[in-house]
């Protein structure tokens, strides 16, 4: 890291590399899933990168780092659980719905095929993909070009829109 | 991976080299320096109180304003260790306001007691808060502006640790300019308020202290 500071970009760059190499296990004993980890390691190291001057050089590196690492990833599971609990279900609205056939769908994807040919067409395309051709969102991610939490969010929102219209 | 090594690369890219910053140490005294600046300067345009001099013989006056530096010590000490992501790897020192702090009030207790019979209250009384306050504006916005360009990982206790430094140097300059002497008046509208300040500092901390 001293070397790193003086602006060594070797140096920089294998201690990144030993960085991300140390955050891996750290991360994944407390996270679930493997993008999870990668993302939240990314973001890691661009905090390390910006917080670097606060490193002399002079201190042990790794309580440095880890406390940036916990800092971003308490950030992250707050984040994560509030975003669970803005979909979490009411227990008022769970009433209405277990009296009827909870185990049976009215609809399949073909019953709501007209609705979904009215959204927009990268929406109804990925929905088409994930319904009818049952890819996963990291597949669909992968063949239309685009980050696989960009199309979750698509599909969120083509969810809210098809709602509202199978409302109406 | 392949996205990590392609940040890597581009991170690598973007170092130049940075001058390290401070010691926190070094940082603190710097604020002290400024506060006594400021204060001096204040003190200079305003005046001190006219029975300064006698106020010092008196011991719990000279223990409440040696407390009341302890808690500019200690606050500015505190809030220099908080900018740094692992408080410099001296945790410890961030505490040192708590001690301070039980000083104050253990010589704010003496002093209620020894006030006997009670000085007359003053007729004034929020004003010196706002006066604290206003006074204490500049060195909390240059403080928390500093501290900005560090990495705080406790940004809510950094925030209000910056603020009670802040207030302390406000009320430090109230104690030495306005003829009181009242504990009460003290205790309710010049200490008091610190408690205000600090849970206001928490959430000031968390939206200046962000990064």
């Amino acid at each position: 890291m001293q070397r790193s500071l003086t602006g060594d970009q070797r140096a920089y760059a294998s201690l990144l590399q030993e960085t991300a190499c140390l955050l891996r296990p750290f991360l994944a004993r407390r996270l679930s899933f493997a993008n999870e980890v990668d993302d939240l390691t990314q973001e890691i190291l661009i905090s390390i990168h910006k917080a670097r001057h606060t490193y002399d050089g002079l201190r042990p590196y790794k309580p440095w780092a880890y406390a940036i690492a916990k800092f971003r990833l308490h950030d992250f599971l707050r984040a994560y659980y509030a975003d669970q609990l803005r979909h979490a279900e009411d227990f008022d609205e769970l009433e209405e719905i277990l009296p009827e056939h909870v185990t049976e769908t009215a609809f399949g994807y073909e019953s709501i095929h007209n609705e979904v040919q009215k959204l927009p067409e990268k929406q109804a395309a990925i929905l088409q993909m994930m319904h009818r051709d049952g890819y996963t969102a990291k597949e669909v991610a992968e063949k239309i070009g685009m980050n696989e939490s960009a199309v979750k969010v698509a599909a969120h929102r083509a969810y809210k829109v098809l709602r509202k219209l199978l409302e109406r | 991976m392949e996205n990590i090594d392609a940040l890597i690369v581009t991170l690598t890219k973007e170092a130049q080299a940075v001058k390290p910053a401070p010691h926190p140490f070094r940082l603190s005294l710097t604020w002290l320096v400024l506060a006594a600046i400021y204060l001096a300067l204040s003190l200079a345009l305003f005046g001190f109180r006219p029975d300064i001099l006698a106020q010092f013989h008196r011991p719990w006056f000279a223990a409440e304003f040696a407390a009341l530096v302890c808690v500019l010590f200690t606050t500015s000490l505190s809030a220099a260790l908080l900018s740094f992501p692992d408080l410099h790897q001296i945790r410890r020192w961030a505490f040192a306001p708590l001690a301070a702090f039980a000083l104050l009030l253990v010589v704010l207790g003496f002093a209620w007691l020894a006030d006997n019979p009670p000085a007359p209250l003053p007729v004034h009384g929020f004003e010196c808060t706002l006066s604290i306050a206003f006074f204490s504006l500049l060195p909390a916005v240059w403080t928390l502006l500093v501290m900005r360009h560090f990495a705080s990982t406790h940004a809510p206790w950094a925030g209000s640790v910056a603020l009670l430094f802040a207030f302390s140097v406000g009320a430090l300059w109230l104690r030495v300019y306005e003829v009181t002497d009242s504990i009460v008046h003290l205790v309710e509208w010049h200490y008091l308020p610190m408690l205000g300040i600090g849970i206001f500092g928490l959430w000031l901390g968390t939206k200046i202290l962000k990064w």
